[in-house]
């Protein structure tokens, strides 16, 4: 079987968790996120004709005080960003996740979540902003934490993007 | 530089018109080779002495030069300049060749070890001060463990030592020969290895797992990676590494109550252990094996690995090694269905115990009832076999025990007696007795009252004899019986042929022994009357006696008289025996004058005293 590290990152309270509870197995409880900072959650997936496993890091939401531990990106085959599209400011840590991640464990896949798609009348984020990373090479998804939308999309084009 | 030389020297010649310039200017490139490379020199014609201009020009030319190379003569002359020279570049070139390949390091190991050896032998604690950060937490560690091992071993020989159990390890010890330690350890270092993770150090990912058959595992890929993450946790949270600590860091064992994990790490992968109980330092050796082991045999596929988990596959068998165990020898859970065998057990001895105890009543009862019987005396009643075994002595008249048997509630089956016949003297046994022996006849009436046995009713002369002789062979002590009340009673054919026999009188003629010539049909009918007495007394059984008693008249002198008297009695006899009758019962007697009919003297009176008269008795 193939298995593969995802981090799954972003800014405090950006839905990271309700966003994929409902896709995928795990046996941990939350209270793993706020007292080691990291749940582990598996998403089994079928690209082509092969299982996968994506083991899934969900890492807990950076904030001014507890910055994301390094340590726990090492060796993650790709990640996921989940920005919350009523808070501009979230896409702002995203793109410093990013870069930091990108200095630590170096350039690997990655789809960025613009999350409470189902709010989106509320999104005050910057469309322009979202193109000019689009131009420099992001992928965004809308997803929705309440709906599920394009959650399980989103799974299985990381997949195929990390089976490549 | 040579060939580009040589080239322009041949090439001069081919063309004339400047030929003589072209040398010079070959000359001049000669010198200024020559200044580069002295060892041209040696090969190669100067052209200085030739012509002095060329050194003047050459000066001119080639000032600067000149002074360059005086100076690296300089440097390379002097040992001190080459030092620094070379010393400011021999990090770079260290990093460069260590960079291309590993011929640098071959190159120089040698020496190192030299060097280290000399810095050793000449300076041994300065050596000691460079190993001790790396050496003083491993001896820290192997000193603990060992410690930790033999407190264990300790506490549980201190436990042990003085129990019944430590008793029987002893003999154990000396049985197989190894130490009381050993055999302790053997016994009670329980634990058991649930689950062995191989996993990835860098992505946290699971790369085989093995588990005993009967432990539960939930997800294993999540448990590795949150193993990982918990292992990058402390690792960061208490920077152990910073603190002094080994560089692997993270968690050596983690223990919850009765759950221990173990890991071992390795540079690109570790061993998580799950145990049950107490595990001995051995498991922490095989572990660090087993890790080697992978090391060695899949370093490729572990520096390359990138989630495809399929090579390490092949790994289980060598991480199932790892699944050791110890069972515990006691302490089992007793299950609830345990508790109901002494329960049932309990149950039946009960049963078994009540049992007993009716049936020891019903051979008590029965026991009683025996002793209550004349003629038995219970000697012992006692279990045997299963079976009760009853012994005594019982006379052979007394009630039978088995219709005694029959009348209780017990199995006769189980019931076995043992009796040795003996005489008892108890009246109703006597009484039995009696009429056991004696048979006596329906009129005779035989009863045990306060003083003994009373017979009482009429009998038979002979049976009267009969039961009085018996009643003297009775032993001393035994019941009185009494025979007085007994009236005895004839036969009456005895009676009637008695009677017949003795009206009868055979009459004799005066002086005559023999009878009357009319006197034959009488004697006829005494011998048949004789003949059937003595039939009649054989089928009784009683002895019978006829006596022929002679008689004379008063005639004549007396002794003649009773000679005639027994002469006429002999001679009756005799015609008696002639007729049949059996002589051994006919007696005879001469009775003379003396006993006549008639005392008178008239012929008729003396006629009727000349007689044969018959006398019948029973008894000898």
């Amino acid at each position: 079987m193939l298995q593969k590290k995802i981090c799954l990152l972003g800014a405090f309270g950006v839905g990271k968790t309700s966003l994929v509870r409902r896709f995928v197995d795990t046996i941990f409880s939350d209270a793993y996120l706020t007292t080691v900072g990291v749940k582990i959650d598996k998403k089994l997936l079928t690209v082509g004709s092969e299982q996968m496993a994506l083991i899934l890091w969900d890492i807990a939401g950076e904030d001014d005080i507890a910055a994301v531990r390094v340590s726990y990106l090492r060796g993650a085959a790709g990640y996921l960003l989940v920005i919350d599209g009523t808070r501009p400011e979230t896409l702002d840590t995203a793109v410093s996740i990013q870069g930091r991640v990108d200095a630590e464990i170096g350039s690997v896949p990655f789809v960025a979540l613009l999350n409470k798609a189902d709010l989106e009348e509320d999104w005050t984020i910057s469309m322009e902003r979202i193109a000019q990373l689009e131009a420099a090479g992001w992928q965004f998804r809308r997803t929705s934490a309440k709906t599920g939308a394009a959650v399980e999309e989103t799974f299985q084009e990381l997949a195929a993007l990390l089976a490549r | 530089m040579n060939a580009r030389l040589s080239l322009a020297a041949t090439h001069a010649p081919g063309e004339p018109s400047d030929e003589e310039q072209k040398a010079r200017l070959a000359a001049l490139l000669l010198e200024l080779a020559r200044c580069v490379d002295p060892s041209v020199a040696a090969t190669l014609p100067s052209r200085l002495e030739a012509d002095p201009r060329l050194d003047a020009m050459r000066r001119v030319l080639l000032e600067r030069e000149r002074v360059a190379l005086a100076q690296l003569q300089e440097k390379f002359d002097d040992p001190k300049q080459l030092a620094d020279a070379v010393g400011s570049v021999l990090p770079a070139a260290f990093a460069l060749a260590a960079a291309q390949d590993d011929r640098l390091g071959l190159a120089i190991s040698p020496t190192v070890e030299r060097a280290t050896q000399a810095s050793i032998q000449k300076n041994p604690g300065r050596m000691v001060d460079i190993l001790y950060p790396v050496m003083g937490p491993a001896i820290r560690k192997a000193i603990a463990e060992t410690l930790e091992g033999s407190l264990q071993s300790l506490n549980q020989a201190l436990k042990h030592s003085l129990s019944w159990r430590g008793l029987k390890w002893r003999i154990e010890a000396w049985r197989t020969g190894s130490s009381f330690a050993e055999v302790v350890l053997k016994h009670t270092a329980v634990f058991r290895v649930d689950h062995v993770f191989l996993i990835h150090r860098k992505t946290g990912l699971l790369l085989a797992h093995v588990a005993r058959d009967d432990a539960t595992t939930r997800d294993p890929q999540l448990v590795s990676a949150m193993l990982s993450a918990i292992q990058d946790f402390v690792r960061d949270s208490f920077d152990e590494s910073a603190s002094g600590g080994t560089s692997s860091g993270g968690i050596d064992s983690l223990r919850l109550g009765d759950l221990l994990l173990w890991c071992e790490e390795g540079p690109s992968a570790f061993l998580a252990a799950v145990i049950h109980g107490t595990p001995p330092a051995m498991l922490r050796t095989r572990l660090g094996e087993t890790l080697g082991s992978v090391h060695d045999q899949w370093r490729g596929a572990l520096e390359e690995f990138s989630g495809d988990t399929t090579p390490f596959e092949a790994a289980q068998p060598l991480l199932r090694l790892c699944l050791l165990s110890q069972a515990a020898e006691t302490h089992r859970k007793v299950s609830p269905l345990m508790w109901l065998i002494p329960l049932l057990l309990l149950g039946a001895l009960g049963w078994w115990v009540g049992q007993r105890i009716i049936e020891r009543r019903h051979v008590d009862a029965y026991v009683s009832s025996l002793q209550d019987q004349p003629g038995i005396v219970v000697m012992n009643a006692e279990r045997r076999d299963g079976k009760w075994l009853v012994s005594g002595l019982r006379d052979p008249l007394a009630a039978q025990p088995e219709a005694l048997l029959a009348k209780t509630d017990l199995d006769p089956a189980r019931i076995v007696g043992r009796w040795e016949p003996y005489q008892a003297l108890h009246p109703a046994i006597v009484l039995k007795r009696l009429q056991a022996t004696l048979d006596p006849p329906p009129t005779v009436i035989l009863a045990q009252d306060a003083s003994g046995i009373r017979a009482s009713g009429n009998a038979p002369q002979r049976w009267m004899e009969k039961a009085r002789a018996f009643v003297q062979t009775l032993p001393a002590g035994a019941p009185k019986v009494d025979l007085s009340a007994l009236k005895d009673v004839q036969d009456p054919d005895y009676l009637r042929l008695r009677d017949a026999i003795q009206a009868q009188l055979i009459h004799f003629d005066f002086s005559m022994p023999r009878p009357a010539a009319d006197q034959e049909t009488k004697l006829d009918t005494v011998a048949g009357y004789m003949r059937e007495l003595v039939q009649v007394a054989r089928d009784q059984g009683f002895p019978v006696k006829v006596t022929i008693v002679g008689h004379a008249d008063a005639t004549g002198k007396d002794t003649s008289n009773l000679a005639l008297s027994v002469g006429r009695a002999e001679v009756v006899r005799s015609m008696l025996r002639a007729r049949g009758v059996d002589p051994s019962v006919l007696a005879v007697r001469g009775a003379g004058p003396l006993e006549p009919l008639r005392p008178g003297a008239s012929e008729d009176e003396l006629s009727m005293n000349r007689r044969v008269s018959f006398g019948v008795s029973t008894g000898d």
